[in-house]
């Protein structure tokens, strides 16, 4: 990704919650709320708990207008999650034992992931480092914020890695990962070029920030905004 | 954190959040003991081996562990933070002294298997504030390490290669030791 393009990246975060999908939940809250969402998911693998802390992520989803595209990109992950684990469990504990744990495990791990990333999607950088500014150095703060925040554009880069070498003929397809002689294939065509990558990112963010006059004065790292 | 140029603090941060992400999409419950330490190892030597700071892996050890424990990862509560700084302190003390770590298998292994084995205090810390017997909270803790130790090996190892790559791409600078 190119400077210019990142630059774009930045500046569209904040303009984000002037446009459509602005959200109405301030950032203080909302990370509260997915964070005890994602632990009641991890640690609670009741079905009605399940249920109810679906409803609250549907709800959630609701209150920040999360973007169609994320709810399918979502939808995705879930059933290739759940075709993992399944086929997994099955292997392990058959297929009576092993398809209520494979489904169980499967929603409670997509329901831990989930509120995050909503509010992530939906919430501006500044308000979220403003958030996190406040219990944090603001140094640390800012790293945290771009981390958390530009994960999901790492990870669209890496998927993009994945279906470029796939396409190149590199055997890193789930069919090929059942062959350990294939496993060093994901270290050279897939690993190796993301870490490329997230060193590239954190360079472009780093001079982008340092161009904002980042780290020019001690105390301040981000616009106070209103 | 403040020495440490902007772009190594992101560097590490992106680490922690990938060790997150990837050791919370692997809560399988396959009852395969110590697997995450694969995981663990691998991350926090990447982290040391790209990042020229003496404290890099443990960092981003503290970091991945504070959000573990943010997020009620694991059923250890605040015990959970040691599972990510032991072994990050260890990379760090291997790293300055083993010359060439990250260059070299053998002590690559050799620290990943040290890494690993520190999961015997996270275990024995856990047991001892439950309440265990102290014979059973060797034992217990003795299982779980040797377990994370032999994952800690093969996450180990997976360092060079990478390291190997990077620098030839010019990405990372040849450094002797990895500091």
């Amino acid at each position: 990704m190119s400077l210019p393009s990142l630059d774009r990246e930045w500046l569209g975060a904040d303009r984000c919650a002037d446009g459509q999908r602005a959200a109405t939940v301030s950032a203080g809250p909302a990370l509260s709320a997915s964070l005890l969402l994602s632990v009641l998911a991890i640690t609670l693998g009741d079905p009605r708990v399940l249920f109810a802390l679906s409803a609250a992520n549907v709800a959630l989803a609701a209150c920040f207008r999360t973007d169609l595209r994320l709810v399918k990109h979502a939808a995705r992950v879930l059933a290739w999650q759940t075709a993992v684990l399944g086929a997994l469990y099955w292997l392990r504990f058959g297929l009576a034992e092993g398809t209520w744990p494979a489904l169980r495990t499967s929603w409670q791990l997509f329901l831990a992931f989930t509120p995050g990333m909503i509010v992530m999607h939906g919430t501006r950088r500044a308000d979220l480092e403003r958030t996190l500014a406040r219990a944090l150095p603001h140094r640390a703060a800012f790293v945290l914020t771009v981390c958390l925040k530009f994960v999901p554009m790492l990870l669209a880069e890496i998927r993009t890695i994945y279906e470029a070498q796939v396409l190149r003929g590199a055997r890193i397809l789930p069919r090929d990962l059942a062959r350990p002689r294939n496993w060093p294939d994901v270290i050279h065509c897939l690993v190796v070029p993301a870490v490329v990558r997230g060193l590239a990112l954190a360079e472009h963010i780093s001079l982008a920030a340092r161009a904002r006059d980042f780290g020019l004065h001690p105390r301040r790292t981000c616009w106070p905004g209103s | 954190m403040n020495r440490v140029p902007l772009k190594d603090s992101l560097f590490m941060g992106f680490c922690a959040v990938f060790l997150l992400v990837t050791k919370g999409a692997m809560r399988w419950h396959l009852g395969i003991s110590g697997h995450a330490m694969f995981l663990t190892v691998f991350f926090l030597m990447l982290a040391r081996g790209c990042v020229a700071s003496r404290l890099a892996a443990t960092v981003t050890g503290l970091l991945a562990g504070a959000g573990a424990v943010a997020l009620g990862m694991g059923h250890g509560g605040p015990v959970l933070l040691l599972n990510f700084l032991l072994p990050g302190a260890t990379i760090d003390a291997g790293a300055r002294i083993a010359p060439g770590l990250f260059t070299s298998y053998a002590r690559c292994a050799l620290v990943g298997a040290t890494a690993g084995a520190t999961k015997f205090a996270a275990s024995a810390a856990m047991d001892l504030m439950v309440g265990m017997d102290r014979a059973i909270i060797v034992q217990h803790a003795l299982l779980e390490s040797v377990a994370a130790l032999l994952f800690g090996i093969a996450g180990g190892l997976c360092v060079p290669p990478v390291l190997r790559r990077l620098e030839a791409h010019g990405v990372i600078q040849a450094r002797a030791g990895g500091a």
